[in-house]
């Protein structure tokens, strides 16, 4: 155990110099974030190339996922609350400076925007689905119409999902590890690489599979570049970066890090995956699964590794 | 001999004495970065002590076996070389098996004289022996015999020629499991 | 000059990495080997399939020659690389009880892992027994604690036991290890006439 005993006016429990704030919600929610932000990127995209029919688990089957993640994660973010009953108060205003306030609203209209898209699907999905009101057929008629309209919002709303979670840490000043700019560009990546993972987990046909899996070894390889390069710019930086990715470089997150997140979680699945796009027969969930809990534990580690560094002392 | 097995169908492994080779350089790595071979074995001991730490602390406390293996500062016994091992042989393993085209689907293995009840039931009953074995002989037979003979230590030749031993002269009563 | 971890040149949770890699490395090459199957493992007791000699042994030269090479040459520091204890009566039976498990399972902890890894069952069903065992073990382990640390003889090397010089027990051992290699190529053929298939998936 590390004792550091120092003598100093700042003492707020769990805030200053160590926050401590932050537990399991918060990187649950990111990652479902970010898998959602995937998934929805890439169904609008394919949507825009007219590749529907080749890709329909991209298209169809994995957005069925989305209304889950968010729900689940804006749960998980509402259980983080301090104040809960006043949550509905991030909606009575935008502040254009505020990340979160960007992350409150995107989540506002991606959220119905799934839902709709999920629900314009469900015939597809389940053939025997009924909506068993005559207006919501007219509805969902009509959605379909819109469909193009729909995947571009989704695809533009995604990126900012995807991006805006690590913008939101980086704002935090005050701690060395979150404040550095590669920092949204990364998360955004690696929802992506998770979202891409889970759509060929539950794809069915091999064209769409080979595709995912090539466009998946791309963001996983930009992923290991951002994050060579993220603690270079930590290693480049003033002591308290330093120091910071020190924790990453033989300190306590190192085996974490290295073992679970880099070797489990990106370079091994992107072995398998290089594998299977060359013929060798891997079973699809084993770097689906990998990857999925790289993810989940990349975004655990930055949290808990972040409130731990600070300034002075 | 061969002429019934297809070329197809014959398993493709390395030669037994490249791989031995390798295996042999791997742990001559292995002493000269860490001082230490592997052991299978270690790190499924240090995962139930980890457990039992977990579930029932003043258990794991007071039992002299668990006790050995917590460290003392608090930490997690996981954070151990072996685990890490284990780990990496686990993965390893995957890694080959793909490669080689002998990862595939959950199968049991055995030979076709018996029932899967049979072999799976001895699977388990060797388990649990080898396990018991393994924790008086302080190693496994990568631990105690492979690495420990490397490193040329008198306990690990006793371990791998009692181990051996035993084998051979038992090896006629279960020959129905395997020939 | 080595050791690298005991000796500090690499240092912090770096060395569990390592440890993760050289395990990589290590189920790799078992996997490659064979010993993900049971069947091929147990082939060492029938005679049908040496692999496991053959293996173990060649590695074994390998790396105790090596071993004393290096520590010749000055690149590791022999009193740093971790020797077993010896417990003379704890370990006799220890390895008496394995060998009755490795007949019977047909596997050791560590292939058991490279055998699960590809999805054999009887593999996963192994590591639980080993698992369990490890348990019974450590809660009956006040009875027997008497037992498990009696007769110490200290953390003593082979040769030092035998009062001989580390090298000439190398030397020895390759000596052995071709003479069985020879005789267990004579015994496979001659076992091999009456079979159909010795090597395993």
């Amino acid at each position: 155990m590390k004792e550091e005993l120092f003598i100093s006016g700042r003492d707020i429990p769990y805030i200053d110099p160590y926050l401590n704030i932050w537990h399991w919600e918060i990187p649950v929610y990111l990652f479902l974030g970010g898998l959602a932000a995937g998934i929805m990127f890439f169904a609008g995209y394919f949507t825009i190339m007219h590749k529907e029919k080749e890709m329909q688990a991209t298209v169809k089957f994995a957005p069925m996922l989305v209304p889950f993640a968010l729900v689940l994660g804006l749960i998980a973010l509402f259980l983080d609350l301090k104040h809960q009953l006043y949550f509905w108060r991030l909606y009575t205003t935008i502040r254009f400076e505020s990340p979160m306030s960007w992350g409150a609203w995107t989540l506002m209209l991606v959220t119905p925007l799934s839902f709709i898209w999920a629900a314009s699907y469900m015939k597809d999905v389940f053939p025997k689905w009924d909506w068993k009101f005559k207006f919501l057929d007219q509805i969902i008629d009509f959605i379909i119409e819109y469909r193009k309209t729909m995947a571009w919002a989704m695809m533009i709303l995604a990126v900012i999902l995807g991006v805006y979670t690590g913008i939101l840490l980086s704002a935090f000043n005050a701690r060395p590890l979150w404040n550095t700019s590669i920092l949204g560009v990364l998360f955004l990546v690696s929802g992506m690489s998770t979202g891409l993972a889970a759509i060929i987990w539950m794809s069915k046909s091999k064209y769409e599979r080979k595709v995912l899996s090539r466009l998946d070894l791309i963001f996983i390889a930009v992923e290991l570049f951002l994050i060579i390069h993220l603690f270079m710019g930590f290693l480049a930086a003033s002591e308290v970066q330093i120091e910071a990715a020190q924790l990453f470089l033989g300190g306590e997150f190192t085996v974490i890090f290295w073992v679970f997140v880099i070797i489990l979680g990106l370079i091994f699945p992107a072995i398998l995956e290089i594998l299977e796009l060359r013929g060798f027969h891997i079973p699809i969930w084993i770097p689906s699964l990998l990857i999925l809990i790289g993810g989940l534990v990349f975004r655990y580690v930055m949290v808990e590794a972040g409130q731990i560094t600070r300034y002075l002392y | 001999m061969d002429k019934k097995i297809g070329l197809k169908k014959r398993p493709v492994y390395i030669n037994p004495y490249f791989g031995g080779i390798l295996l042999g350089l791997l742990i001559l790595t292995s002493f000269y970065i860490a001082g230490r071979g592997l052991s299978a074995s270690g790190a499924l001991k240090l995962t139930i002590v980890e457990i039992v730490d977990v579930i029932a602390p003043e258990h794991a406390e007071n039992n002299t076996y668990y006790n050995r293996f917590l460290p003392e500062d608090g930490g997690s016994p996981l954070f151990n070389w072996l685990v890490f091992g284990a780990i990496g042989t686990f993965f390893g393993g995957m890694l080959s098996g793909a490669i080689f085209g002998r990862l595939g689907k959950l199968r049991i293995e055995k030979s076709a004289k018996i029932s899967n009840r049979t072999r799976l039931i001895a699977a388990g009953v060797g388990g649990t022996l080898f396990g018991i074995g393994s924790q008086f002989s302080r190693g496994c037979s990568s631990g105690a015999a492979l690495s420990g003979t490397s490193a040329l230590s008198f306990g690990g030749l006793i371990v791998m020629l009692v181990m051996f031993g035993v084998g051979y002269a038992f090896a006629y009563f279960f020959r129905k499991l395997w020939i | 000059m080595g050791p690298l971890i005991p000796l500090e040149i690499i240092t912090g949770q770096w060395d569990f990495v390592i440890a993760l890699l050289i395990g990589s490395a290590f189920g790799f090459i078992l996997e490659a080997s064979g010993f993900s199957s049971s069947r091929n493992i147990a082939g060492v007791f029938y005679g049908y399939n040496f692999v496991v000699l053959r293996v173990f042994f060649t590695a074994m030269i390998v790396a105790m020659v090596g071993y004393l090479y290096f520590s010749y040459l000055g690149w590791i520091d022999m009193n740093l690389v971790f020797v077993l204890p010896t417990y003379l009566n704890s370990m006799l039976l220890g390895g008496f009880i394995m060998g009755l498990g490795f007949v019977i399972g047909g596997f050791c902890p560590g292939t058991s892992y490279t055998a699960a890894a590809i999805g054999k069952i009887d593999g996963i069903v192994f590591a639980g027994g080993v698992f369990f065992g490890i348990f019974l073990f450590s809660e009956f382990f006040p009875f027997y604690e008497g037992f498990y640390t009696e007769n110490y003889l200290g953390n003593v090397t082979i040769g030092e036991m035998l009062g001989v010089s580390n090298e000439i027990v190398a030397f020895a051992f390759v000596v052995v290890a071709i003479v069985a290699f020879y005789a267990t190529w004579l015994i496979e053929k001659r076992v091999r006439k009456n079979m159909t298939e010795y090597k395993f998936e």
